[in-house]
């Protein structure tokens, strides 16, 4: 029988060897993509690149702009040894950046993840940072917060606690006497002393009481709405009404004021910028971790969320 | 079945030429006629789509926007090849991590490193520079102020002719990156300039990139 006879009948036994032959082909070729690193890889590096470390491109460009910014040439008159250290150290670059994301490095690394952080951040608000406000709207901006643009105002004041036991209405009582006494011109040591009046504690400097100027931002820093509200409207040498607080009553004499002087979009102009800038940042931001959190599965425990059931 | 062997044959040839364009040094295509031609041919479309709007049509610029004049190879980067496309490829204070963002013109009046005095000094001695008519003293209390309180040398250079490196301007003419009036130069050292450019990193190919590069650099200058 000749071979082409052969080829031309029908045989199972020949049938099922090239079945099985093919499948061991195609296991063999599958387990080497699946367990090996290399097992998909392109074999041809694409024209734009010039090297490819595990599937990912170092640009020519890069490269091209290294080598000249490494060696201070034009890369036409690199030399092969330049080019080959340079593409050396930008393949050794390559290898340990992705040798981190191997280890996870961002998730237990601090200065990592503070570095992704912030880079991740700067991707986000790039496109604000880089937008320059328009003169209207800078403008316009300063025209609908016109009070927060003022030079800051200084305040010398003493906050003094009524000290003596008693009921509050008590104490309110002897802190109204008090008032009328500063009013009437007494000094404040001596109605401290005549109705045992202390001073709240709230305004110290190196554990001393602060008697000098200290900046309207700093007061408002320290004490309550209902306090401060009080004192806003006391101008230098006028006293507060009593203002009951939960550590006790408390009577505020300013002694000095320096008011805040509104400033004009001219003078403004430095801070509006800012704050146009910053409040852009600031919506590019909540809208980036709305999104962020609208596709990510969160779960807080209950016992350690701030209000049951609400994401913090 | 011609056409559709002779369509398949030019995308194979071009498929050809363009990896040969992003393979081929920048500095070589310039010199090779074919290549950029090629190049040239990709490119200028890309010019007239993407970059006309604050380019102009003639590579003119704008100095209200800050926008160099590329028609009078005002290149604040220098008008190599690689530098010019990476300046494509990542932008200008782009955001992109790899933007050209090394200097920034500061608000020297504005954040209170010169006065408003000094600034209109400075001016008069960039006049003084360019050979215009202007103040003698104030350009001689402008010089000051140039080389040493407002250190402007250290990034416009000792002769004001800019750096590349940096990518800032000459503060010499004829051709100023804003305006070489004195209300325009005035306004620089006042409030500071900020000019970007955008990345095309993801918007272009690098073959796009590329050929864009070489369509600027060798478009024929008026």
């Amino acid at each position: 029988m000749s071979i082409r006879e052969d080829l031309s009948r029908v045989s199972v036994r020949r049938s099922m060897i090239l079945l099985a032959s093919g499948a061991l082909i195609g296991l063999a070729i599958a387990g080497y993509g699946l367990f090996t690193s290399k097992g998909s890889r392109s074999r041809g590096v694409p024209p734009e690149a010039v090297a490819l470390v595990n599937q990912r491109l170092i640009l020519r460009s890069d490269f091209m702009t290294q080598t000249q910014s490494e060696f201070s040439v034009p890369f036409a008159q690199a030399t092969a040894e330049q080019r080959r250290k340079v593409l050396g150290d930008m393949i050794n670059e390559e290898l340990l950046m992705q040798r981190g994301l191997e280890m996870d490095l961002p998730s237990y690394d601090p200065e990592v993840r503070n570095a992704l952080v912030a880079g991740v951040e700067l991707e986000v608000t790039a496109d604000v940072l880089a937008q320059k406000p328009t003169p209207e709207h800078l403008r316009a901006y300063y025209e609908q917060h016109k009070d927060k643009y003022s030079s800051e105002g200084t305040m010398r004041l003493r906050d003094l606690l009524v000290k003596t036991d008693g009921s509050v209405e008590a104490r309110r009582e002897l802190a109204l006497q008090a008032v009328t006494a500063l009013r009437k011109g007494e000094s404040v040591d001596a109605v401290m002393k005549r109705f045992g009046l202390a001073d709240s504690g709230r305004f110290m400097e190196a554990g001393h009481v602060n008697t000098d100027n200290i900046f309207q931002f700093a007061v408002r820093a320290k004490v309550s709405d209902a306090l401060y509200n009080a004192i806003l409207p006391l101008q230098g040498g006028q006293v507060s009404d009593p203002i009951v607080e939960s550590d006790g009553v408390h009577l505020v004499v300013m002694v000095d004021r320096t008011l805040p002087v509104p400033q004009t979009f001219e003078e403004a102009s430095d801070r509006v910028w800012k704050d146009v800038t910053n409040e852009a940042l600031d919506k590019v931001r909540a809208a980036n971790l709305a999104y962020l959190r609208s596709r990510a599965e969160i779960v807080v425990a209950p016992d350690n969320a701030a209000v049951p059931g609400e994401t913090p | 079945m011609i056409v559709a062997f002779g369509g398949m044959g030019l995308w194979l040839h071009r498929q050809q030429v363009a990896a040969e364009l992003l393979r081929t040094e920048p500095a070589r295509i310039l010199s090779d006629s074919r290549l950029l031609h090629e190049a040239v041919r990709i490119g200028q479309p890309l010019y007239q789509r993407h970059c006309v709007t604050c380019h102009g049509t003639n590579l003119e610029g704008s100095a209200p926007r800050g926008v160099p004049n590329l028609a009078r190879n005002a290149w604040l980067y220098g008008n190599d090849p690689i530098g010019v496309e990476r300046t494509i490829l990542y932008g200008i204070r782009s955001g992109h991590p790899k933007a050209r963002n090394v200097t920034d013109m500061p608000a020297m009046v504005r954040t209170g490193q010169l006065t408003r005095e000094d600034a209109h000094d400075v001016v008069e001695f960039l006049q003084q520079l360019a050979g215009k008519p202007h103040d003698e003293a104030a350009a001689l209390r402008g010089r000051s102020v140039y080389y040493d309180k407002g250190n402007c040398h250290d990034c416009h250079a000792r002769d004001a002719k800019g750096v590349a490196d940096y990518g800032t301007p000459a503060l010499t003419g004829p051709v100023y990156l804003y305006g070489g009036d004195r209300d325009s130069l005035y306004k620089s050292v006042l409030d500071g300039r900020h000019g970007e450019c955008p990345a095309w990193i993801n918007v272009l190919t690098p073959l796009q990139i590329r050929a864009l590069a070489l369509y600027l650099v060798s478009a024929p200058r008026p």
